[in-house]
């Protein structure tokens, strides 16, 4: 079994970004625990996360001076729009607002840097009108009192942590069969051969119909040539050696197996690579309609500061002036989120073109680093759904 | 190698930058009173918490009252109550030691809604569990989460309430400096980063040091 060892190498290549990625995780927050604030009003040097707390405090803390100005002088609103503005920038560096989930859910489809924008936009904006609604609904229609909006919160927060656990759980599934299936001899692949199938019927994943159509025709010339027993005929469809491997699967040639391995193993490694979607590919329809399962989970849960500015200015008779606020900071937060996104869909490009030139491993890292991006969007939906995972607090009090 | 660095810098900018961690929503002015019992044990706290404006008119949006815009003691019990229950799942955001051990407190009594001058003040005592006689008592009242922002007040922040002749009191402010910095590094590690206790930067130490 020589295969063993060209495979066993990219495979702790992957485990070892993995583990990285859980010491970078634990190194930034022991980093960003660290002392420097002792004063949030004036932060010492390095204190960014201080600086960014005293900052959106002092925004914050404007918002109401702003709301009470503009009943009076009409003009003020410029002021308060700019604070909420200033306010959703900082505001958005803290937890929620769906930056973890927006990034991972980009490095692990291959999204481009555009999208990353649109769909941080779209999430910021959806955010906002979600506020808007459960203040609107709440209490301008029923004068609900602080107590049942908030069960409404809640509510809506349980749904959209629900709502990102099952989107990582999605993610997971079908960048983790990608993933084997690049990495995996035919044998072991056996057990994952639903894996696909399942994910084409839960629908949606423009990258998997594509496999499916591929699979179909090679079936049939594949179980031609399993019939022939003809080693020559598996070097003549090399360049589908992906889908040999879910063909003989299924048959249960078992016995031919051993021929496969290598040719078919050799082939993962070449051009594994071109089984994937293409980028192009994803930017169609369907993968638009994919975006928006994420802007949705994400963006679900509205920030417990909107909510609070809402009310204050519905109490001023202002509740437009807080409407305009609140949609103005979820754009503030969309120009954070999106910065982060397009952080991250560069790094992974860079990451690609490092690891295209290294042999075989190139592909498997980044099938590996979809996986893991896939991995840490159910993480994060099943922390926060379970509590593990501190997300902003709602304003039950 | 470089995959690597660029993927480990790409991964700490998005979850470093969610352990940005909390930020404050609610802002409270504090003061707290030390309770002393005749033998010199201290029975408890009582605290006054004034919420910041933006605050208080979401605590209070729907509330019935008689006369708008006038809020009773007897109109405010029903959200008093909600906050004093609601108090124990964040440990009441009060943290006392004695002689370096921590003292357990119970359900706050006495508590009550004030709306005065547009301000909104929750009045409540916490008992501890067992009354405790200490000759260096620590309280700390911060919200580990750091979603409410706790300031003494400027004026008379902490009172001593029939203590023994001869304790002294001290306060120190989240705004003195980073005293509380070297403790808390590893037990901020420890305790699995930034978000557990991230607010303990932000706390208020009263001490009291009796003969």
């Amino acid at each position: 079994m020589n295969s063993l060892r060209p495979s066993s190498r990219p495979l702790l290549t992957c485990a070892a970004i993995l583990v990285a990625l859980l010491a970078a995780d634990a190194a930034s927050h022991a980093l960003l625990a660290k002392p420097p604030f002792g004063a949030p009003a004036e932060p010492q040097v390095g204190g960014i996360v201080g600086w960014i707390l005293a900052k959106q405090s002092e925004f914050y803390r404007q918002m109401s001076g702003a709301i009470r100005s503009a009943k009076e002088d009409g003009s003020a609103v410029w002021w308060l729009l700019a604070i909420s503005f200033a306010y959703g920038i900082f505001h958005a560096a803290g937890p929620g607002h769906g930056k973890a989930v927006i990034a991972s859910y980009l490095v692990a489809n291959q999204e481009t840097a555009k999208r990353g924008i649109v769909l941080s936009f779209a999430s910021g904006l959806m955010q906002a009108l979600v506020a808007v609604a459960i203040v609107g609904v709440g209490a301008v229609l029923l004068n609900a009192t602080a107590a049942s909006m908030c069960s409404a919160e809640k509510v809506v927060e349980i749904a959209s942590y629900g709502l990102i656990a099952l989107l990582g759980a999605r993610l997971v599934w079908v960048k983790g069969a990608a993933f084997l299936r690049t990495w995996q001899p035919p044998a072991p692949a056996l057990a994952l051969a639903g894996a696909p199938a399942g994910a084409v019927q839960t629908g949606h994943d423009h990258g998997h119909a594509h496999d499916h159509q591929h699979r179909a025709p090679q079936h049939d010339h594949h179980g031609h040539d399993h019939h022939g027993h003809d080693r020559h005929g598996h070097d003549h469809h090399h360049g589908h050696g992906h889908a040999h491997t879910h063909a003989a699967a299924a048959h249960g040639h078992a016995a031919h197996d051993h021929v496969h391995h290598d040719h078919v193993h050799g082939d993962d490694c070449g051009c594994g690579h071109s089984h994937g979607p293409a980028p192009s590919e994803l930017a169609g329809p369907g993968g638009w309609q994919r975006g928006f399962q994420a802007i949705f989970a994400a963006g679900i849960r509205p920030c417990s500061g909107a909510i609070l500015v809402l009310v204050f200015a519905l109490a001023q008779g202002m509740f437009w002036a807080g409407v305009a606020a609140t949609i103005v900071m979820g754009m503030g937060t969309a120009i954070t989120v999106a910065t982060i996104a397009v952080l991250a869909v560069a790094a992974k490009d860079i990451a690609r073109r490092l690891s295209a030139g290294r042999d075989g491993g190139g592909a498997l890292i980044m099938r590996g680093l979809e996986f893991g991006a896939a991995g840490l969007v159910l993480l994060f939906g099943v922390g926060l759904l379970f509590g593990y995972m501190a997300a902003e607090r709602t304003t039950c009090f | 190698m470089a995959v690597f660095r660029v993927v480990l810098a790409a991964l700490t900018l998005v979850l470093g930058a969610s352990a940005a961690s909390a930020h404050p929503h609610v802002w409270v002015t504090a003061t707290s009173e030390l309770l002393y019992a005749a033998d010199g044990t201290v029975t408890g706290v009582r605290h006054a918490w004034t919420f910041d404006d933006m605050f208080a008119t979401y605590a209070l949006q729907g509330l019935e009252t008689k006369q708008k815009g006038v809020y009773t003691r007897e109109e405010l019990a029903p959200l008093a109550q909600t906050n004093a229950e609601s108090l124990k799942e964040y440990a009441y955001f009060t943290f006392i030691k004695a002689d370096g051990r921590k003292q357990k407190l119970v359900d706050p009594v006495d508590y009550y809604l004030e709306y005065k001058d547009t301000k909104l003040t929750l009045h409540f005592t916490l008992p501890l569990k067992a009354p405790v006689k200490s000759s260096q008592l620590q309280v700390e009242v911060y919200d580990p989460s750091y979603f409410i922002d706790f300031q003494m007040a400027e004026k008379d922040p902490v009172k001593l309430v029939s203590a023994p002749a001869g304790c002294k009191l001290g306060l120190v402010r989240p705004s003195d400096g980073g005293t509380v910095a070297q403790t808390m590094n590893e037990q901020t590690f420890l305790s699995g980063g930034a978000n557990a206790n991230f607010g303990m930067n932000f706390a208020n130490k009263i001490s009291v040091e009796c003969p």
